[in-house]
């Protein structure tokens, strides 16, 4: 038997203020999604991301979203993706873009490429720091997730606690 | 050919450059950085605009950034061309570019809107200010000549309005022959969606008739929330009628053949070309330290 195939990216969202980010939740993200391949597809998009298409994980903190689409049209609906604009949530309107950092097969492939990359902003933030203590606290983290990549622990662990540093 | 022919420094880092085939007179090309050759200038507001730009455009991976100056020549008064603010006035310290352990390069191009060939003079000594020059022609025989005459880097197709003229295979086949790239750009089309049909229908018009070939997609951004990451720019030009390998090469190496060409055209063609060289200005394997995040932990090379 065959399985059935997806693809999952790895998005971004880009908000000039990062108190807007708490205020997203999947459900909003999925809306903005869809409505946006209405806009530009039209009635055949909107079909073809009706069946398998889902927010598999959205980190308000971080602004990090799963998206899983069907692998047979996964371009046409990740073409979609640059013209969203805004995000309308509770009632607020968080203007925003996506920016898509990777595409895998499987979550899990998504979620190494997340922890490498949540590591590498670590380190570019570290030399931005003003005070002593944030710099303490960002060694830290990077310390923790360092020590963290040796055992083969859950990654959705690991990847969480990474991003709440980053916070 | 003299632009065609791209040396590597490091053969080495092989993650860095992937090499990827295409057809024409360079038969072999390096996938090279991610360039994005339109940021806008915005006259009204003050230069945190700008800088905010290009930190979002470090941020989001692009290794090199133009920013544009537009000038629109009309008959009625005689204007000065715009000069070109030294990038070191406005950033004191460039942002470093996400993948990369190196500062993000900033480029000044300089675009002149045509309605009238007496607007581009050959030899204006304003024009050597900058690193990149383009033509946005607005008649067809402006096109046919700033394809075959017009000692440019880029002609700019119009995606705020209607074709106003066909492209003919005569002189884009001339303009892909001496490296001039065609120009298409996306912000308009996030911005409103008769802009966006515009800009689809040009865009698709131009690449069937030049199949493909030395396409640039760029921002033309004004407000930071208009820039694209550089993958998502590439699967948005599938829109414009490019192929896959085509879409990638619009954003990374035709960009890059554009700044070869401009540096060609400064330096009385080619013939004798002189570069910079100080030591602090190459570090010795300047890629390999802080490769882009992969999914798996890449073994250090051992040399």
């Amino acid at each position: 038997m065959v399985r059935i195939k997806s693809r999952h990216l790895l998005c971004e969202i880009n908000v000039t203020d990062r108190n807007c980010l708490l205020l997203l939740d999947d459900r909003a993200v999925l809306a903005a999604v869809k409505d946006t391949v209405l806009r530009m597809h039209g009635d055949y998009g909107a079909a073809r991301c009706s069946i398998g298409f889902s927010v598999k994980y959205l980190n308000a903190h971080t602004g990090i979203v799963f998206l899983r689409f069907p692998k047979n049209c996964y371009k046409l609906l990740w073409s979609a993706l640059p013209f969203i604009t805004s995000i309308e949530s509770r009632g607020h309107k968080i203007s925003c873009f996506f920016n898509c950092l990777h595409v895998g097969g499987t979550i899990r492939t998504c979620q190494k490429f997340l922890i490498r990359y949540n590591t590498q902003q670590l380190h570019r933030m570290l030399p931005k720091c003003k005070n002593e203590e944030e710099k303490q606290e960002i060694r830290q983290a990077i310390l923790n997730c360092s020590l963290l990549r040796g055992k083969k622990e859950a990654f959705e662990e690991a990847s969480e606690s990474e991003e709440d540093e980053e916070e | 050919m003299l632009m065609f022919t791209f040396v590597t420094k490091n053969s080495s880092s092989r993650h860095a450059s992937r090499l990827l085939t295409c057809g024409g007179p360079c038969t072999v090309s390096i996938m090279s950085v991610f360039m994005d050759l339109n940021l806008i200038q915005n006259q009204t507001e003050d230069r945190s605009g700008l800088k905010s730009l290009i930190e979002t455009a470090a941020h989001l991976g692009f290794s090199t950034v133009a920013v544009n100056y537009v000038f629109e020549p009309t008959t009625k008064k005689k204007q000065n061309i715009p000069s070109p603010t030294p990038i070191n006035e406005l950033i004191d310290q460039l942002p470093i570019v996400q993948g990369r352990s190196r500062p993000i390069r900033v480029l000044n191009r300089l675009t002149i809107v045509m309605s009238d060939s007496s607007h581009y003079r050959p030899t204006a000594a304003e024009y050597r200010r900058f690193d990149l020059l383009a033509v946005y022609p607005t008649t067809e025989k402006l096109f046919h000549a700033a394809c075959m005459t017009y000692d440019v880097d880029i002609i700019c197709i119009s995606v705020t309005e209607k074709l106003p003229f066909f492209f003919k295979r005569a002189p884009v086949n001339g303009a892909i022959e001496r490296g001039v790239a065609f120009e298409v750009s996306y912000s308009a089309a996030i911005r409103d969606a008769t802009m966006r049909r515009y800009t689809i229908a040009n865009a698709i018009a131009l690449v069937d008739t030049c199949k493909g070939k030395n396409v640039i997609v760029s921002s033309a951004a004004e407000k930071r929330l208009e820039l694209r990451g550089p993958h998502d720019a590439a699967n948005l030009s599938l829109l414009f009628g490019l192929s896959d390998a085509d879409a990638k090469e619009a954003v990374s190496s035709t960009c890059r053949s554009v700044v070869l060409h401009a540096e060609r055209r400064k330096s009385a063609g080619g013939i004798i070309h002189t570069t910079k060289t100080s030591p602090e200005e190459t570090p010795p394997t300047p890629d390999d330290r802080d490769a882009p995040a992969a999914k798996r932990a890449k073994p250090l090379e051992t040399e």
